[in-house]
């Protein structure tokens, strides 16, 4: 890895912890737990579409582990980590179907695919059934905030990337 | 425009039917009237073990009472005729708390940190476990 890779890769995970402290400073809109906007999926976005998968999962497990480390309890890693793999991939999939212009649906289809991961954990945890009923609540603001999170990094994407080439 | 272009352009349209089905789904699942007419018995799980089972229904006098895990972990539940809720807990962010009362069976109220999920089983159902449980 080159020291500009290297650097690069430091600064973006920097970005993405300090988006997610700020993150974690807003109330929550709802009083669920798991509802978020997760502004820390634009920084994943944009290194998968202009970087490669392995620079955007060092950074995702970088800043899980980071803000486990930091801010969290115990619990909210393993939350972190099954939402954050199982979004990284559907998103890199997702990527390879559709061209550029569509970020905020390969988006929309992250932030799905981090709160079923999360969900799945919960049920695992959890192991009652009635956790299943916030399914339709996760789809819902999975959908909105990836579409919200994938417009972001489309942005970025398109006047912030160029410059660091 | 030439072959790729259309491709990523169908492909674009079929995420995107599909997110809008989810979508959709989720909200008439979420409008649906799902009362049950013979009331409903709350059922209160602690690390997936059910560890009270009640009849809202023959509650006649709101009382409180509390649950802990013998890890400082400690949740006080409310009781109250055709309502249950956690008025009070341990956990850092109150999140079971600010859920409120819920009086019907679409939505638990939940504390993951202290694992605590209450819920309301419509008493017409039969005393069952889950369907199917996967390890």
């Amino acid at each position: 890895m080159s020291t500009k890779k290297l650097t690069l890769l430091a600064l973006f995970t920097t970005i993405s912890l300090a988006v997610y402290a700020i993150e974690s400073a807003i109330p929550p809109l709802v009083p669920l737990p798991g509802i978020k906007l997760g502004l820390a999926n634009i920084v994943t976005l944009i290194l998968l579409e202009h970087y490669s998968l392995r620079d955007a999962l060092s950074v995702l497990l970088a800043r899980i582990l980071l803000s486990a480390l930091l801010f969290g309890q115990a619990m909210s890693l393993v939350y972190s980590l099954a939402g954050g793999i199982a979004s990284l991939f559907v998103m890199a999939f997702t990527m390879k179907l559709l061209s550029k212009r569509f970020s905020f649906l390969t988006g929309a289809m992250g932030g799905i695919s981090h709160n079923l991961g999360q969900l799945a954990v919960a049920f695992a945890v959890t192991a009652a059934p009635g956790v299943l009923s916030l399914l339709p609540f996760f789809l819902i603001s999975g959908i909105l905030a990836g579409l919200f999170t994938g417009f972001c990094a489309g942005a970025v994407g398109r006047y912030l990337i160029p410059h660091l080439r | 425009m030439n072959q790729p272009h259309r491709t990523a352009n169908r492909n674009a349209l079929g995420f995107s039917v599909l997110l809008l089905v989810l979508l959709l789904g989720s909200i008439i699942a979420l409008l649906l009237p799902q009362k049950a007419p013979e009331g409903y018995i709350a059922e209160i799980y602690q690390s997936g073990i059910r560890i009270h089972s009640l009849s809202l229904s023959d509650v006649q006098e709101s009382y409180t009472f509390t649950i802990e895990d013998g890890n400082g972990h400690v949740n006080e539940i409310e009781v109250r005729p055709d309502s249950i809720g956690i008025v009070s807990a341990s956990c850092p962010d109150k999140l079971c708390v600010k859920q409120g009362f819920i009086t019907d069976s679409r939505l638990p109220v939940t504390c993951l940190p202290n694992k605590i999920v209450i819920w309301l089983r419509p008493a017409s159902d039969a005393d069952s476990e889950p369907d199917i449980i996967t390890y």
